[in-house]
C-alpha cells in the first residue's frame, strides 16, 4: 500500500450514472477484489476518501468503474482529463484464484461489477453472470462478451437485456448443470450475496464474496467497516473485502 | 531550534504532534506508511478491561467538512494490548500514551494499575466518549464525580496522567480545574461532539447507533475556543484535539495555549499528514525566527 498522485487520463460515461475512469500513476500490482481510496481534493470537502474497487492496472494506467451515488461520486464524475487525484492502495484482501480442478462462476449485481470483471479478466476462464434492473445499468457488456474463455450471461429485472430475472436465479440454474467442483465469486447487494452463499452451501461449491460497508480510513485503523463473522467482527477494509461466504453471519 | 514540549514530569515529547485516540488503532497500520519515530507520541485506541465489540454498522458518516463516528470503542481489551501491541510500539523512538476507559471508578483504577508498566509513557483517561452507554461521558459531566475519579486513578499509577475532557459541559473550565485538582498532569481538550445525520429517503439515521461524534475541520473553531478557555484556567499543560488538519491549525492551537496537538480524523483522509504538519511547524518557526515551541505556546495577543 502506498499513497501516490494520479492524473485523470479519461473519465467517460458508460451507463446510467456510471463512469469509467482511467488514472495514470505508478501504482502496484493488485489482486482482483482489492480496492483503493481516492481523495478528490486538497480541501476539506468532501472530507473522506472514496473506496473504489480496482478494475485493472497495467502500463501505469488504473481503470475504475463507479456509479454516481452522492456528492463525492458526482464530484468524481466531474473531474476532467489532467486533474490530479490522490490514490491510496492497493488495499484489502482480494479473491483467491480458482483451483485447477474448479469450475469458476462469477456473479455481479449492479455496482458489484468491477472486482468481478477484474477477476474474470485475470483468470480468463469460467462463467460470468451480471444482473441489474435494466439494460442501462449494465456497463461494459461488450467488454464482458470479449473475454476469451469466459462465457457471460446478463439478467435484467425488466428483460431489456439477456434473461428476465435476477442474477441469483441464473446462478441457481447454472449450478444445477455443473457436476465438477465449483467456486463462486460474488459482489453485489447483501441480499444477492446471501443468496449466492446459500446456493453455494446447497451445491457444495466454494464461495467468496466481496462485502461492502461504510468506510472512513480504508486501511484498518478506524474500525468503522466491520462485518460479523463466525469468529467475531472483522474489518472489511483489511481482513476483507473478500471473505469466504461460509464465515459471514448473514443475519435473518 | 527546540521543538520539544513538556507534558508532565518525566514526559517530554520531541515534537508536539501526537496521533489521537481511535484513529490510529495500535500503530501497526500507520507504521507501514511512515516511521512512527517521527511522532512526538502515539495515543492508542481506547482500551477497556475486557475486549469490546462496539456498535452496529453503519459506524461512520461523512458530513460537511467532517465526519460522524459511532464505533462504540471496539477494542481488543487491555490484556491483549499489553501482550500483543505494546512490545511493537516499544520498537519506535516515540512516547506511548495509552488511552483507556472504564464503566466504574474501580475499573478505571484497576486499568491504570495494570498500565503502570514499562513501555507505557503516560495514560490518557477517556471520560468523554459520546458513543457508549456505560462509562465515558457520564464521568465527565460533573466536576465532583470527575475530581473523585481522577484522584482515585492518580493513586493507582506512577505514570503521567492525562485526562481527556468532554466538550459537552456548561463550564469546561470547572471540569478542567476539577481534573487538575484531582491530580491530572495534563488535559486533552477535547473529544467529538454528539451529533447526527438522517437519510431522507430511507427515513433512517445514517448511523447504526443513531447518534455519533462529530469530528474534523467542522469542529476546529469550537475546539480552539475550548483550548483557549481551559488553558487560561489551569496551570497544567493542555493537549489540543479537534479538527487539526494542517500546520496552521497546529500553530493556532499552540497560540491558544496548547502544549501539544493530537491529529485524528485528518489522518484517516491523509495518513501522511503528520510529517507535513511537523515540517510546516518547523518552517513557521524558522520564518518567525523562533527558537523554541514555548515561544508559540499561549502567545495569543488579545489586548
Amino acid at each position: 500500500m502506498k499513497e501516490c498522485s494520479a492524473l485523470v487520463k479519461d473519465n467517460r460515461r458508460v451507463g446510467q450514472d456510471t463512469y469509467l475512469m482511467t488514472l495514470e500513476c505508478e501504482f502496484s500490482p493488485f489482486t482482483p477484489g482489492q480496492f483503493l481510496m481516492l481523495r478528490l481534493t486538497g480541501t476539506c470537502e468532501p472530507f473522506l476518501r472514496r473506496p473504489l474497487a480496482i478494475l485493472s492496472y497495467r502500463e501505469r494506467a488504473i481503470e475504475l468503474l463507479y456509479k454516481v451515488r452522492g456528492g463525492g461520486t458526482s464530484l468524481l464524475a466531474g473531474t476532467k482529463k489532467g486533474e490530479a487525484l490522490s490514490v491510496l492502495g492497493p488495499l484489502g484482501k482480494g479473491f483467491s484464484d480458482p483451483k485447477p480442478e474448479e469450475e469458476a462462476v462469477y456473479v455481479a449485481g449492479g455496482t458489484g461489477l468491477p472486482p468481478i470483471l477484474a477477476l474474470a479478466e485475470k483468470t480468463r476462464r469460467g462463467r460470468l453472470i451480471i444482473g441489474a434492473r435494466t439494460r442501462d445499468d449494465i456497463p461494459l457488456w461488450n467488454r464482458m462478451q470479449n473475454i476469451a474463455g469466459v462465457e457471460p450471461t446478463a439478467t435484467t429485472e425488466d428483460g431489456s437485456l439477456g434473461i428476465r430475472g435476477v442474477a441469483t436465479q441464473a446462478l441457481g440454474d447454472l449450478l444445477e448443470t455443473i457436476q465438477s467442483p465449483c467456486v463462486i465469486y460474488a459482489c453485489g447487494p447483501t441480499g444477492m450475496l446471501k443468496q449466492a452463499a446459500r446456493l453455494a452451501q446447497g451445491s457444495g461449491a466454494r464461495c467468496e464474496v466481496s462485502i461492502e460497508e461504510h468506510m472512513a480510513c480504508g486501511f484498518g485503523v478506524c474500525s468503522a467497516c466491520v462485518v460479523r463473522t463466525t469468529t467475531g467482527n472483522q474489518k472489511v477494509c483489511t481482513q476483507g473485502p473478500v471473505f469466504d461466504a461460509s464465515c459471514i453471519e448473514w443475519g435473518i | 531550534m527546540d521543538i520539544s514540549t513538556r507534558l508532565a514530569p518525566g514526559l517530554c515529547l520531541k515534537n508536539p504532534v501526537l496521533s489521537a485516540s481511535g484513529t490510529f488503532a495500535y500503530g501497526e497500520e500507520f507504521s507501514r506508511m511512515f516511521d512512527l519515530s517521527l511522532l512526538g507520541g502515539v495515543v492508542t485506541k481506547g482500551l477497556s478491561l475486557l475486549p469490546s465489540e462496539g456498535n452496529p454498522t453503519p459506524r461512520v458518516c461523512e458530513t460537511p467538512c467532517g465526519m460522524l463516528n459511532a464505533i462504540g470503542l471496539e477494542n481488543i481489551g487491555i490484556d491483549a494490548f499489553i501482550e500483543e501491541k505494546l512490545p511493537f510500539l516499544g520498537t519506535f523512538d516515540t512516547e506511548v500514551i495509552v488511552n483507556f476507559f472504564g464503566t466504574a471508578e474501580d475499573e478505571y483504577a484497576q486499568m491504570a494499575q495494570r498500565l503502570d508498566i514499562e513501555g507505557v509513557s503516560a495514560i490518557e483517561m477517556n471520560v468523554s466518549c459520546p458513543n457508549i452507554k456505560k462509562g465515558g461521558i457520564e464521568f465527565g459531566k460533573d466536576p465532583q464525580i470527575l475530581n473523585r475519579l481522577v484522584a482515585k486513578v492518580r493513586k493507582s499509577t506512577t505514570k503521567p496522567l492525562v485526562v481527556k475532557l468532554s466538550p459537552m459541559v456548561t463550564h469546561i473550565g470547572e471540569m478542567a480545574l476539577a481534573a487538575q485538582e484531582g491530580g491530572a498532569d495534563a488535559l486533552t481538550c477535547s473529544n467529538t461532539f454528539p451529533a447526527m445525520a438522517i437519510d431522507e429517503n430511507t427515513l433512517r439515521p445514517m448511523l447504526g447507533n443513531v447518534t455519533g461524534g462529530l469530528s474534523g475541520p467542522a469542529i476546529k473553531p469550537i475546539a480552539l475556543r475550548i483550548v483557549w478557555e481551559v488553558s487560561r484556567q489551569v496551570s497544567i499543560p493542555v493537549i489540543a484535539s479537534g479538527g487539526i488538519t494542517s500546520w496552521k491549525d497546529a500553530v493556532h492551537f499552540l497560540l491558544a495555549g496548547a502544549s501539544a496537538v493530537e491529529i485524528g480524523s485528518a489522518s484517516l483522509r491523509d495518513p501522511l499528514c503528520f510529517g507535513a504538519i511537523i515540517e510546516g511547524l518547523i518552517r513557521y518557526m524558522q520564518d518567525k525566527g523562533l527558537e523554541s515551541i514555548s515561544d508559540i505556546i499561549g502567545r495569543l495577543q488579545t489586548a
